[in-house]
């Protein structure tokens, strides 16, 4: 993966633009949400899809029993005379009941259509093309796009749209992935690199001709596995939800069982309990907040891993990103820019900085590679000038063979920069000399990290430019912030040592690798899930291939080759490595969103208990625990049930958008949270039972 | 050959047509399992209703006992369910 080129001819595309303002995948049509949202609400109200959500089934098979009982108070035994309707009561009971389940469903649905909505704009990207086939005797037939299969080879040319997945395997061309990145730039791709031989369906080529040879089958691209993703319909649950919905079901069976067992009990202390009752203290009590927004705020999660344009294989890749301890970044491209700058003239020979300047700037003036731009503006920002007519000189390319570059001038002077080595020997071969100021120089930019090339005019060494590799702006920040969450940062590079170890301090990683070989990414992963830890890397190449299926969580770059993207469970279609820092924090917010309405839930409980339970049992010398206040054990029981099916209602928000995320230590982020979701928890539902008990008209 | 006694001959008809029905109806089971369900939870309701009538002391009337008897079945089988869940989660 490491390009050492001096002077790149096609510099790979940089993501656009800042992180922030970068767009995101095609804006979804989210118009008619709510209503569609609500119609869903009741069709998942059919018994065979609310058995998949066990608590909400429980709230369900409630509703039918207090239905019963409104239509026949006595069904299940005489109801003492309370002197209140029971029919009206127990009515009343089954309206909030079910709309506690019409609520849950409800969240589901919006998230679901949220997916959707995506879903449609992605699948909108996508039409039956017509593919230009290419048939073993050299002839083209033209197909539909949905007749290619795997190892097919198309034609497309300047102006189609790329019918399926694919890898270039002739011509060069650039194509506009817009409609799947947002990136209005286009992209060259090249056959045998690998970072731009991978093309994918739906993207338009815009010149040029390609041959493309398929990879996908219809139905299996990247495109349309992104698409069942955000959906959601066919979603499996991940491990941690799977675990949540365990516990969940454990409290449940207990609560279930002490409810079924309390009625005996309660005659015996002489505070006998209706079957609505019964119910409606189970209802309050089963962790109904959470066992409702479940699987709203896992489909919320894909969702958001789909805005920054990323495709996971799977919500277990997502929810392990949460879970990482290491993360294994490469140095050019991810850590650094890809392109080195020049950062300073280092003059010998007794010349003036600005004179290598003025040298520097005559050798670069037809370069347009990033390097020679980069040595132009700094010379240029030293005061320096072109003291020549442009239109008589002549350019000088880099060649590998001379690994030099410059300007032929018009006084038939030549002013040339290069790797020093190389132009040593031009020196000699016009007759100058060389100083010993040259190789320590030379040295001493090594030493710094950077490239040195050397600059000179006809016979005369002016100087030194040193190259610098740029840290990505703002990196030191992100890695900050990792460490902050846990998470320890590794580089690996091809350069040597020196290099490294300024580089790796500058950035602010916390360990590096130098002169490493594709086998040592395998082997610095395996080093680290074999103590235990999760292990997360990025990569493009072939070569990254066994790297990234080791690894726990293996983000492909959507540029890369097709092995790269198999291999990992991840591909970022903005092609940007640094994407693993965003995904850490989406998994970790995921996590912590379920974590945080877990403990919310679970600790309403505790004001539930002291609502409906003094005020039923009050005969057995319990009503001074009746700390609210509450009116009557009618109005505490439907006050607990109102606000119970409200605070489904008011948190869905919160699951869709998820709790904020911070990068802050485990520790301070348990105190946080437990803080606000676990005490906020225990007094919310005191003061809005308590508000709901005094309006409402129940004594 | 005498031919078989007329009881002979209805035990063995009964009991062929005994074994055809359950055949029948082990085949509609794995078909269309609800209307089985219906049907278990009346022959459970029939075991246990006299049970429950016996516990009450006679309290309630034909229609409780027999809505009560349900209700007791219809929990335990969520109680079932929820182990289910519990052990085998990735069920659902």
């Amino acid at each position: 993966m490491e390009s050492s080129n001096q002077f790149s001819s096609t510099p790979p595309r940089a993501p656009g633009g800042p992180r922030e303002s970068r767009r995101h995948t095609p804006k979804a049509d989210m118009s008619g949400l709510y209503q569609r949202a609500v119609k869903e609400a009741f069709i998942k109200l059919d018994p065979r899809i609310t058995v998949k959500n066990p608590v909400m089934f429980i709230v369900w098979v409630g509703t039918i029993v207090t239905a019963l009982v409104t239509f026949n108070p006595n069904l299940f035994g005489n109801v003492p005379d309370t002197g209140l309707n029971q029919q009206i009561f127990n009515g009343l009971i089954t309206f909030i009941l079910f709309f506690t389940l019409v609520f849950a469903n409800f969240a589901e649905a919006v998230a679901e259509g949220r997916g959707k909505a995506q879903a449609d704009s992605l699948r909108a990207t996508r039409s039956d093309t017509v593919a230009r086939k290419m048939l073993p005797d050299g002839s083209v037939q033209e197909v539909s796009s949905t007749d290619l299969r795997r190892g097919d080879q198309v034609k497309v040319i300047a102006g189609d749209m790329i019918p399926s997945d694919g890898d270039v395997i002739q011509g060069i061309g650039s194509v506009d992935e817009s409609a799947i990145t947002g990136e209005s730039a286009p992209v060259l791709k090249q056959p045998g690199t690998d970072i731009a031989s991978s093309v994918t369906g739906g993207t338009r080529l815009l010149s040029d001709e390609l041959v493309i040879r398929i990879t996908s089958d219809p139905g299996k691209g990247f495109i349309d596995r992104m698409i069942a993703l955000v959906e959601g319909a066919e979603r499996s649950k991940t491990p941690n939800e799977i675990a949540l919905t365990v516990l969940l079901v454990v409290l449940t069976q207990v609560f279930l069982i002490v409810i079924a067992t309390m009625s005996p009990l309660a005659n015996y202390v002489q505070s006998p309990t209706t079957i609505a009752i019964l119910i409606a203290l189970l209802v309050a009590l089963i962790p109904t907040t959470i066992g409702g927004l479940l699987s709203a705020i896992g489909i919320a999660g894909m969702d958001r891993v789909a805005q920054f344009n990323v495709i996971a294989t799977s919500g277990r890749a997502v929810e392990a990103c949460g879970d990482i301890n290491t993360l294994v970044l490469d140095k050019t491209g991810t850590i650094t820019l890809g392109n080195r700058l020049a950062s300073q003239f280092i003059p010998i020979n007794g010349y003036s900085e600005q004179a290598v300047a003025q040298a520097a700037l005559a050798a670069s003036v037809f370069d347009e590679t990033p390097e020679g731009r980069s040595i132009v503006r700094l010379a240029e920002e030293m005061g320096a000038t072109v003291d020549f007519d442009r239109n008589a000189a002549e350019g000088v390319e880099f060649s590998a063979r001379t690994r030099m570059s410059g300007t032929n001038l018009p006084d038939g002077g030549e002013a040339r920069k290069g790797a020093v080595d190389a132009v040593k020997g031009f020196v000699r071969s016009r007759g100058g000399t060389l100083s010993a100021d040259l190789d320590a120089a030379y040295e001493r930019v090594s030493r710094l990290g950077g490239t040195p090339l050397a600059v000179c005019r006809n016979s005369e060494v002016y100087g030194i430019i040193y190259l610098k590799d740029i840290v990505k702006p703002g990196l030191r920040e992100r890695f900050d912030q990792l460490r902050r969450m846990g998470v320890r940062t590794i580089m690996l590079t091809g350069d040597n040592r020196i290099t490294a170890s300024v580089i790796a301090e500058e950035a602010g990683v916390d360990d590096f690798i130098a002169e490493a070989t594709p086998e040592d990414k395998i082997d610095v992963i395996r080093r680290e899930q074999a103590q235990g830890k999760l292990v997360a890397m990025t990569g493009d190449g072939t070569n990254d291939a066994p790297a990234l299926a080791q690894a726990n969580v293996g983000v492909a770059m959507n540029s890369g080759t097709q092995a790269a993207k198999e291999a990992a469970n991840m591909v970022d279609l903005d092609s940007d490595p640094t994407k693993l820092i965003d995904l850490v924090a989406i998994g970790k917010q995921l996590l912590i969103t379920r974590g945080a309405l877990t403990t919310f839930s679970i600790a309403n409980d505790i004001a539930k208990y002291f609502a409906i339970i003094p005020t039923i049992f009050a005969a057995a010398g319990i009503g001074s625990l009746n700390v609210m206040g509450l009116k009557s054990p009618q109005s505490a029981i439907i006050s607990a049930l109102i606000y119970n099916a409200l605070i489904i209602l008011a948190l869905i928000p919160l699951a869709l958008k998820g709790v904020e995320f911070r990068p802050l230590t485990a520790n301070q982020l348990l105190q946080r949270n437990i803080l606000i979701y676990g005490v906020g928890g225990v007094i919310a539902p005191f003061i809005a039972i308590k508000l709901i008990d005094l309006i409402l008209p129940i004594s | 050959m005498k031919s078989p006694a007329p009881n002979q001959y209805l035990i063995s008809f009964y009991s062929s047509q005994a074994f055809e029905d359950m055949g029948e109806f082990w085949s509609a089971w794995r078909r269309r399992k609800l209307p089985s369900y219906l049907f278990l939870a009346l022959c459970f309701n029939t075991l246990f209703a006299p049970a429950v009538l016996a516990a009450t002391g006679g309290e309630l009337d034909r229609l409780q006992v027999w809505a009560l008897t349900l209700l007791g079945i219809a929990t335990v089988c969520l109680s079932a369910y929820l182990f289910v869940v519990m052990f085998q989660p990735e069920r659902f």
